[in-house]
């Protein structure tokens, strides 16, 4: 009888102790988590004072279309000056073997 | 305070958060008054029209032996590096279609490559979670292969994406599948900084693209698997400037309009968006309406120089070529002649913006230019 006494003991103790041991862990990281929700729920709200101030998207339209209206593009059919001869480079001159002959254009 | 208390503070900020959400997302509905396309038409512009030879293929970069992942520009307008699951980079002279390096990779798994600014390195990334420097100049072994010329080690997870800073061949930003970015000094081999991560407000799930804007290099855009883009400061990395939401699918790739003020993203949703940076305001979603079919997944994005034109790669091989104006496809490079035969998975335009190129999964590398007339307006 005195030998099973230290035996049950041990267990008791150890899932005691297990218990302890994930309870603290789990009190730390659920408060460093929600320490990170209170900063982020900060944040939002600040967004959302931003946004009491902010301009309608139509205002950031009309600063697109005019940014991209003014700019030179090789690409484009149509487009705004200077236009420059290197952007042609690529249909000039001999062609290794390797390129696409069927895509020579003259 | 008991576990108990903890648990019950944590579902009420979690509840202030999501209707604080709601709110923000209700308030920016009612400041879009219009998207791109729609102010666009009111000013009465028209859709970009191409002739049928207009934008051709002029050049293919054949070499690599595995799906092509990645590619990059110099800054000086004719080379090309690509990462191929190969396991091999390659630097290209895109003028004449030769091959100038080989380079042989320690890790064969590689997602992503980049051009120094100066043009004499170049850095890779993939499964290994560490980005790769070589030096173009250093001589080779006996092999034919390159010496890692330094090693980027710290992310915990496969590195996505990288960028060198413009102008500079000292700094190079990454993204990583362990949720977080970081700005590193090549020199020392050390993070300057890292952006997100836990307990931070950072992404919750992998980062799968960046930008770094070219004209304020302080300042880069990340898209992730949270369906979000973030964009950051590199002097705050503990928390990002702006979320920005809208998309419903893994943000796999972001890029920075030209101008800087704006960035356009690509996710598996099937949409590409256009974001203002300095209002947060979604200016334009670029989707176009699949029949019966499933919409494809963007994979990958590029802007003309001027901005005028949106390249998208999609996973079933179309590259649409979008008016970003009207939010009109007026090309698709994926059904003209001589185009790839499988997925589009990287895009690129050259530094002075006369080419794009793509990459595909069925191993080529192709260069698109304008061919027909150009008329000035």
């Amino acid at each position: 009888m005195e030998s099973g006494g230290p035996e049950s003991a041990s267990p008791m103790t150890h899932r005691v102790q297990s218990l302890s041991s994930a309870d603290t862990r789990g009190k730390h990281r659920i408060h460093a988590e929600l320490k990170r929700l209170e900063q982020e729920a900060r944040f939002l709200e600040e967004e959302l004072e931003q946004l009491e101030r902010m301009e309608k998207a139509s205002t950031s339209c009309k600063i697109m279309l005019i940014n991209v209206e003014t700019k030179p593009d090789p690409l484009l059919p149509s487009s705004v000056g200077p236009l420059s001869p290197t952007w042609d480079r690529w249909f000039e001159g001999p062609q290794d073997s390797k390129s696409c002959c069927r895509c020579w254009i003259l | 305070m008991s576990v108990t208390e903890l648990k019950e503070r944590h579902l009420a900020a979690t509840e202030t958060i999501n209707s604080l959400r709601e709110r923000l997302k209700e308030r920016r509905l009612s400041l879009l008054d219009t998207d791109i396309a729609g102010y666009a038409r009111s000013q009465g512009r028209a859709p970009v029209t191409f002739g049928p030879t207009d934008l051709v293929c002029c050049r293919a970069l054949q070499g690599h032996t595995g799906k092509v992942y990645s590619l990059d520009w110099t800054s000086e307008k004719n080379r090309i590096v690509s990462a191929s699951q190969d396991g091999r980079l390659i630097v290209w002279n895109a003028l004449t279609s030769q091959k100038t390096h080989a380079i042989k990779l320690p890790c064969a798994w590689v997602m992503t490559c980049a051009f120094s600014p100066t043009g004499q390195s170049v850095a890779c990334g993939g499964l290994d979670s560490v980005c790769s420097i070589f030096n173009l100049n250093s001589p080779a072994d006996r092999d034919g292969n390159l010496a890692v010329s330094q090693m980027l080690s710290g992310h915990k997870g496969y590195v996505s994406s990288c960028q060198y800073v413009p102008d500079e061949d000292t700094h190079l930003v990454t993204g990583s599948g362990d949720q977080t970015c970081v700005l590193w000094d090549i020199t020392t081999g050390f993070r300057t900084s890292v952006f997100g991560g836990e307990f931070q407000s950072g992404h919750t799930a992998d980062v799968l693209s960046i930008s770094i804007n070219g004209s304020n290099s302080r300042m880069f855009v990340s898209g992730s698997c949270d369906s979000t883009a973030r964009l950051w400061d590199t002097r705050v990395a503990s928390r990002a400037v702006r979320t920005f939401h809208g998309h419903r699918g893994d943000v796999n790739t972001v890029k920075f309009f030209p101008d800087g003020n704006r960035f356009g993203t690509g996710s598996d949703d099937g949409t590409c968006r256009l974001f203002d940076i300095r209002t947060g305001h979604q200016l334009q979603v670029y989707h176009q309406q699949h029949g019966d079919n499933e919409a494809a997944h963007v994979t990958s994005i590029a802007f003309s120089i001027s901005g005028r034109l949106l390249f998208a790669g999609y996973t079933n091989g179309d590259c649409y070529v979008w008016d970003t104006l009207l939010a009109k496809v007026v090309l698709n490079l994926g059904s003209l002649q001589n185009t790839h035969e499988d997925r589009i998975s990287c895009l690129g335009l050259s530094a002075d913006g006369s080419a794009l190129c793509t990459g595909s999964w069925d191993t080529n590398i192709k260069i698109w230019a304008f061919g027909g007339y150009r008329r000035v307006v």
